[in-house]
């Protein structure tokens, strides 16, 4: 469906892509998790056709989007990070609007405005003005938005900022509902939740670069650990964590030690050390690594930083 | 820090951090009073208006008509033209069908006319004719003035002449000799000085008129004070600056010159002929209209054309762009927008003035169409330039706000340029609102058809086309659309 190729981007002296290669396939729902200022808006905004890449190519369906014009952009919808949409306006002159900029006319735009207002939720409310909306049905209509030229690739940059979760959640079905019905999903966020929960695949970015990619389990295998053992960093742990950090990996994030045994630790080698100390169980957690940890591994910091 | 200061220091922070309101508040108002500054005479030391240009059509044989021209030509107000240009470069004196195509085309708006009779014969007095095309009120009636207070005080040996003349009609020129003489003699007896020059003097119509009326010179051009109106004659507009027989303000004179000017006024006839606008049923209306028309559209564009930046911001370019959209189209999209705006804006505009002040607007219906559809075009383009130029909607605001104003006080929408200093008229025709105004007045007062006023049409088109060029240029530079 999209293959990048050795994609480079700079902004003066900043690089903001760095020969960025990838390959994604028709179907996928494509996580690319990134901290701000990774590069994910980017790359996206090269894919969308709405910057040149300084070198490399993008192909969508097989087509080089330098050379493509009016039809490929048929093939592609972007889901804009803000809200994309003319808020004095209602939802309906909205869809109506962006589905004739795609060339939709009469009834099959009426046809294609009606489905996007049911699959927004939005039908009882579409002669409403946007502002009048919530954040969440906002969302939900920007979506839709992007979707009335049932494009085949559909590419959201960060779609849940600032959205609460139970909006993400209507969100994330419905993004979903989607992909099930065969609309590739390029999905950019800084959420490593989002794109766990979502993704078949995910590629990480961090200064313009992929640093990891591919599914969830097969990302997390590249850790060098099999578990991460989490306790408060307060006096009484500062000796225990001093002394776990000969045995492993171990970091401080928000007043929280994280432990990450190599493989094949033994995990009871690790509470003796904790009882010798005096320290109660109840101050350990234990958890399979996430996507957080893996990019910790993989850069030294978190996603937040 | 009690809580009001603290709010107070805030409101200070977020002031001087928003250089836009900095910039309303300060620079603005500053510009605005040197303008006005200008216009009102307070930077010179000689103030009132300036490079007025007015045609002098001189007929008569009379050496004294040089000299009036010479005293014209003395006035700074004034920039006289004396020639007109034959086809092959060389230079004619000017005649009166010269002044009056030339005022057609509005290259200058008044004009003297020296007539073979200006000193009659069989009258006392002097006869001169004014050609004037009061298209600005207040400029005309600077003018009517300047030309009196030049003449009174500049040339009373032509009323000597007159005197001698009449006095040779009635009395005969053997009468007239004697009279000569006897005067003469009585001068020198109690003056002394040369019998014989006081002889040649009163002869050649020197009465020491020019004392009572000169005694102020270098001092009497300051504004109108102690000038006279013209003399009202048939076909003036009643509701135009129709030239009067009474001081402009007689508070100001001093007694002398009343009396001087009193005499003078009765004495010296002026023909005054009003050119253009004779028609127009609301003289003040259709001065007016097209100045704060244009001025109001060019506040209304600048508005909306910054909502380009609520676009970008809102991430609607980028989904605009993502669709089979060029950022051409967008800026088409927002120029014909514009235009129809402006149009429609305008035409309210106009329709309102019918409405409430009787304009006439159905004789001049097509030349107006297209005027207003190339200033649309021109305000449009100067609306994108703006939004073009900046880089936030503040921005925007605040330089369309010093531009409008600026433009329109220098342009002529508020009062006459003749009355700023000759070195702001200069960019004066850089502004589209002059040309506006020029077309808009061009078309309603003086009553020119689509033909005449095409070349102002092409000028508005003409800066349409340069400004969009370099707005377009701008928004790409800017990266308004990535």
């Amino acid at each position: 469906m999209l293959t990048i190729k050795s994609v480079t981007k700079r902004y003066g002296d900043l690089v903001a892509l760095n020969d960025v290669s990838l390959e994604i396939a028709p179907g996928e729902f494509f996580g690319l998790l990134g901290p701000n200022g990774a590069g994910k808006s980017t790359l996206m905004s090269l894919v969308s056709g709405l910057r040149a890449a300084d070198s490399g190519d993008i192909f969508v369906s097989g087509q080089n989007l330098r050379d493509a014009s009016g039809p490929l952009r048929h093939e592609l919808g972007l889901v804009p990070q803000s809200i994309a949409l003319y808020t004095d306006l209602s939802a309906q002159q909205n869809l109506e609007l962006f589905g004739q900029l795609y060339g939709l006319r009469g009834k099959e735009l009426r046809r294609r405005v009606d489905e996007a207002l049911d699959a927004a939720q939005l039908t009882e409310r579409r002669r409403d003005a946007v502002k009048t909306f919530s954040g969440g049905m906002q969302r939900r209509l920007n979506i839709s938005a992007s979707l009335l030229h049932r494009p085949k690739l559909l590419l959201c940059d960060e779609p849940t900022v600032g959205v609460d979760p139970q909006s993400r959640n209507a969100i994330f079905d419905h993004l979903q509902r989607l992909n099930r019905e065969g609309i590739t999903i390029i999905y950019s966020t800084h959420y490593m939740e989002e794109a766990e929960r979502l993704c078949s695949r995910i590629g990480i970015i961090d200064h313009g670069r992929i640093l990891a990619l591919g599914s969830l389990d097969t990302l997390l295998a590249q850790l060098p650990f099999e578990d991460e053992i989490t306790f408060p960093a307060k006096t009484e742990t500062e000796a225990l964590a001093g002394e776990l950090g000969a045995l492993g990996e171990i970091t401080t994030i928000d007043g929280t030690h994280r432990f990450r045994p190599p493989a094949g630790f033994p995990l009871s080698r690790f509470f003796a050390l904790a009882e010798a100390r005096s320290l109660s169980p109840r101050l350990f957690t234990s958890r399979r690594p996430t996507l957080e940890a893996l990019f910790l591994h993989l850069t030294g910091r978190t996603l937040r930083d | 820090m009690h809580p009001i200061f603290v709010l107070y220091r805030k409101s200070c922070l977020l002031f001087l951090k928003n250089k836009v309101a900095v910039v309303i508040t300060f620079l603005v108002p500053i510009i605005l009073i040197y303008l006005f500054g200008h216009v009102f005479g307070l930077y010179r030391t000689e103030s009132g208006p300036s490079g007025i240009r007015i045609a002098v059509v001189n007929q008569s044989s009379e050496p004294a008509a040089t000299e009036l021209i010479d005293a014209l030509r003395k006035e700074k107000a004034f920039r006289l033209v004396t020639e007109a240009e034959n086809a092959d470069g060389t230079k004619r004196p000017l005649t009166e069908a010269d002044a009056r195509a030339a005022m057609h085309d509005n290259k200058y708006r008044y004009t003297i006319l020296l007539p073979p009779d200006l000193v009659r014969e069989n009258a006392i007095g002097v006869h001169l004719k004014f050609l004037s095309d009061p298209r600005n009120e207040i400029e005309s009636q600077m003018v009517n003035g300047l030309l009196q207070k030049t003449i009174f005080t500049n040339v009373p040996q032509l009323l000597g002449k007159s005197l001698q003349l009449q006095a040779k009609r009635l009395i005969g020129q053997e009468n007239l000799t004697a009279f000569n003489r006897t005067v003469a003699d009585a001068v020198a007896n109690h003056f002394g000085g040369d019998r014989e020059k006081i002889y040649q003097s009163i002869s050649g119509g020197d009465f020491g008129i020019g004392a009572l009326t000169s005694h102020k010179k270098g001092q009497s051009t300051e504004g109108s004070a102690g000038l006279r109106r013209l003399d009202t004659t048939a076909g003036s507009n009643p509701g135009n600056a129709a030239p009067a027989a009474v001081p402009a303000s007689p508070t100001e004179e001093s007694t002398t010159e009343k009396k001087a000017g009193g005499f003078l006024s009765r004495i010296v006839s002026f023909e005054t002929e009003q050119v253009s606008g004779k028609q127009v049923s609301n003289p003040m209306a259709a001065r007016t209209v097209g100045g704060y028309a244009v001025m109001f559209l060019l506040f209304a564009l600048s508005g909306s054309a910054t909502s380009l930046f609520e676009e970008k911001r809102s991430g609607i370019f980028q989904r605009i762009l993502s669709a089979p959209v060029r950022p051409s189209h967008i800026l088409w999209g927002r120029f014909f927008f514009g235009m129809t705006l402006g149009i429609v804006q305008l035409s309210a505009l106009f329709l309102a003035g019918k409405l409430f002040y009787h304009l006439d607007l159905w004789p001049h219906l097509l030349p107006l169409a297209v005027m207003t559809f190339a200033a649309a075009a021109a305000c449009t383009a100067f609306g994108m330039f703006v939004a073009a130029v900046s880089t936030s909607p503040d921005a925007a605001n605040g330089l369309s706000t010093l531009l409008v104003l600026t433009m329109s006080a220098i342009g002529g929408a508020w009062f006459p340029i003749s009355m700023m200093p000759e070195a702001i008229q200069r960019f004066s025709k850089l502004t589209l609102v002059y040309w506006a105004v020029e077309g808009y007045t061009s078309i309603i007062w003086a009553g020119q058809s689509l033909l005449e006023v095409l070349p102002t049409v092409g000028i508005l088109l003409g800066i349409a086309v340069i400004v969009m060029l370099v707005a377009t240029w701008c928004f790409q530079r800017n990266k308004m659309f990535e």
